[in-house]
């Protein structure tokens, strides 16, 4: 084994140690160590799996745990051994998460009650949860990483113990956790017919047995519970919910990094293991495909109906999964590249916005874009972040996100072309109004959004300006690098995320600036800010009929967790429906 | 395999999906939630089980003797690790909901809107 084999679990036993290390040694330390420790550790960990990445490029790393290679078992095809694999994207998404989590420390300094380090442990559990995620090459070993994800996130979420939190943190554990039931069932059936849980075994596997319902019905479930994770219609509802309420360094990581992150496990699953199955391939374009339009048009048209600024990002967050769920079900070489880009340039620039609505829920105690009006005059760094942050998810011509675009809109149809635009700029859009309004003083009257949940609640006001800004604007910084700067990576990642021996893609340069998002954007916003009462007749009865087209929309997203099983088990039974539909 | 290990692991998780969705009170809830999960044991238990086949210890027999699949017993067991730490942490959150709120009733408790009572 080279050096990079040998080390590879590194990047989930570094987080895992010091975590454990920092919960038996909180009592001893100063406290402001196990700050310091965790920022450290983020870094570390973000810089070794850059380093995976570039050794990746020459082919595979691999590591098999306790030496139990496939040949081990010494029968062919029985693998019996649990394996870390790093790809260039795998490594580089796990580098992303190690970058993401270093600025949530940094900005969350001094947010905490750091006397036992809780924060700080739960974060690194956190971390090594989603470097494992990225790099295993085994399916009850991925698995066991959303378990762990999925537990921290959990206790993250409630650890403010406030009202909405506890609320909000039981709907979520909730619903992921039947989720997670769902991917453990559906790992379980798809062993009973691989008799194998490796990645490439359990794909060649596939490959020779062709139509099996048994088959069919694994995939259904593990993405079911994939797709929950990443918040697709209709198992998306607990996401609002959770990331409303959690503290705003967690909201960074649950919007920026960890769904995403369950759209790149089942994107990784879909290349590697079910290739080979033509009526699962079908699921992939056909059901996938709508219900990420579904999905981007819901969550946009409900963010623009939002006035809870972390709620509004909440909704935002869905709307752009949805796009990248498109981009999964195409699956050409493209536009997993541009999937892959676009993780990266919404995780950034999401993370730089939810460390802005927690400036202002530090600094002017409120979220609430109608309360907080004109308020946030002279907080400038803020200003910055969140207007910049709102150009680039409503398609500002620079930086990853309209690269990613870009390469996605190469393979896609005229109606995907549309409705990405129109997600894009709703979000966009609400989010420069809510910056208008805050910053600027500047809006028309208020709209639907005026009917949303909202509530009062503050943070912790007591670190410098600087300290959030910094983080924050970096971040946005980072979102803003030319698309060019990643394209020789980007192409090699693309085409070995299916195939580890696939020579690297060559990716065409920037196309033709595509304007119609951005010009969408700003129609949507002039609308918002030159809004008027309502006197005449007319535009009444256009207001009224409005609001109840919003009110509608508001009422699905009850805040019930019984409501929420029961979207997710009518969600299981479209999958049913279209499995026999492609099926017979 | 007979399909009565499938049928009992359908049922269970469509009851406790019932019982989630109709649920009145936090605690009950979990335990709903425990019902979804002991489906997947018995999913798995029977997907390892060959029939007339002993336990997978060869400590007092000799290898080769059938046995059933120790693999998927090793994920009940993992699972119910992992089960047990939800259900902790779920019971906590009702604790501490309880007293904050004074109720474990869903319908009166939903994240980000006031109760009725305290609305302005």
């Amino acid at each position: 084994m080279s050096l990079a084999e040998t080390l590879l679990p590194v990047a989930v036993l570094l987080p895992l140690g010091v975590a454990t290390l920092l919960l038996a040694l909180a009592h001893w330390l100063p406290p402001r160590l196990p700050k310091l420790v965790a920022i450290l550790v983020a870094l570390a960990v973000c810089a070794f799996c850059v380093l995976l990445a570039r050794a990746s490029l020459d082919g595979p790393v691999r590591h098999w745990f306790g030496g139990w290679t496939p040949d081990a078992a010494g029968r062919p095809g029985v693998v019996l051994g649990i394996g870390f694999q790093a790809d260039p994207a795998s490594a580089a998404l796990a580098a992303f998460c190690g970058l993401l989590f270093a600025a949530a420390f940094v900005f969350a300094w001094g947010y905490f009650d750091t006397e036992h380090a809780h924060f700080h442990v739960l974060m690194l559990l956190f971390l090594a949860a989603m470097t494992g995620f990225c790099l295993t090459r085994d399916l009850f070993n991925l698995f066991v990483w959303f378990e762990l994800m999925s537990v921290a996130a959990f206790a993250l979420t409630a650890y403010p113990l406030g009202r909405s939190a506890l609320e909000g943190a039981f709907n979520f554990t909730i619903t992921n956790a039947l989720a997670s039931f769902l991917l453990l069932a559906g790992t379980g059936l798809l062993y009973a017919r691989t008799g194998t849980f490796d990645f490439a075994t359990m794909g060649a596997a596939l490959a020779r047995t062709g139509a099996d319902p048994v088959l069919i019905a694994g995939f259904v479930l593990v993405a079911a519970a994939l797709l929950t994770k990443a918040a697709i219609l209709p198992f998306h509802l607990w996401l609002a919910d959770a990331h409303a309420v959690a503290p705003s360094p967690v909201s960074v990581i649950f919007s920026g990094a960890m769904v995403s992150l369950a759209l790149f496990g089942l994107a990784k699953l879909v290349a590697q293991v079910f290739p080979g199955n033509a009526e699962v391939m079908g699921l992939v374009h056909g059901l996938l495909h709508g219900l990420g339009l579904a999905t981007a048009l819901v969550a946009g048209l409900t963010a623009f109906a939002q006035r809870h600024l972390k709620r509004l990002l909440a909704f935002s967050t869905i709307a752009h999964m949805g796009i990248m769920l498109t981009a999964l079900a195409d699956g050409s070489g493209t536009a997993t590249a541009g999937l892959l880009l676009y993780i990266l340039g919404h995780g950034l620039t999401k993370g730089a916005l939810f460390m802005a609505a927690g400036i202002l829920l530090a600094l002017r105690r409120s979220a609430d874009e109608i309360v907080l009006y004109g308020r946030g005059r002279g907080l400038w760094a803020p200003a910055l972040a969140t207007g910049l942050g709102g150009l680039l998810l409503g398609g500002l011509p620079l930086g990853l996100m309209h690269g990613a675009t870009g390469l996605m809109d190469l393979s896609a149809g005229v109606l995907d072309r549309v409705v990405v635009a129109l997600a894009s700029a709703l979000t966009g859009a609400a989010v420069l109004r809510a910056a208008a309004r805050i910053f600027l003083r500047a809006s028309g009257v208020p709209g639907p959004e005026l009917l949303a949940p909202t509530e009062r609640e503050h943070e912790k006001p007591d670190r410098p300006l600087w300290l959030m800004a910094l983080p924050a604007l970096t971040l946005v910084a980072l979102a803003l690098v030319p698309p060019a700067a990643v394209r020789p990576f980007l192409g090699a990642a693309a085409a070995r995320l299916r195939d580890p021996s696939l020579p690297p893609l060559a990716l065409p340069e920037a196309g033709s600036l595509d304007l119609a998002p951005l010009l969408l954007t700003a129609v949507l916003f002039a609308f918002a800010l030159l809004r008027r009462r309502a006197v005449r007749p007319l535009s009444r009865a256009v207001t009224r009929s409005e609001r109840t087209g919003f009110r509608a929309l508001q009422a699905l997203h009850s805040g019930l967790v019984g409501d929420y099983v029961a979207w997710m088990a009518v969600g299981l039974a479209l999958f049913a429906l279209a499995a026999a539909v492609s099926a017979g | 395999m007979t399909l009565l290990p499938w049928l009992v692991a359908a049922w269970l998780f469509a009851v406790g999906l019932y019982g989630l969705v109709t649920s009145r009170h936090y605690v009950h809830l979990v335990g709903c939630l425990t019902v979804c999960q002991s489906a997947t044991y018995v999913l798995l238990l029977g997907i390892g089980y060959v029939h007339e086949a002993g336990p997978p210890v060869f400590y007092d027999h000799p290898p080769g003797t059938p046995a059933v699949d120790p693999v998927v017993q090793a994920l009940v067991l993992t699972d119910i690790v992992v089960g047990a730490a939800v259900t902790a942490l779920l019971l906590a959150i009702a604790i501490q909901v309880q007293r904050r709120r004074g109720t474990l009733d869903p319908q009166a408790l939903r994240p980000l809107r006031p109760p009725p009572s305290a609305a302005e």
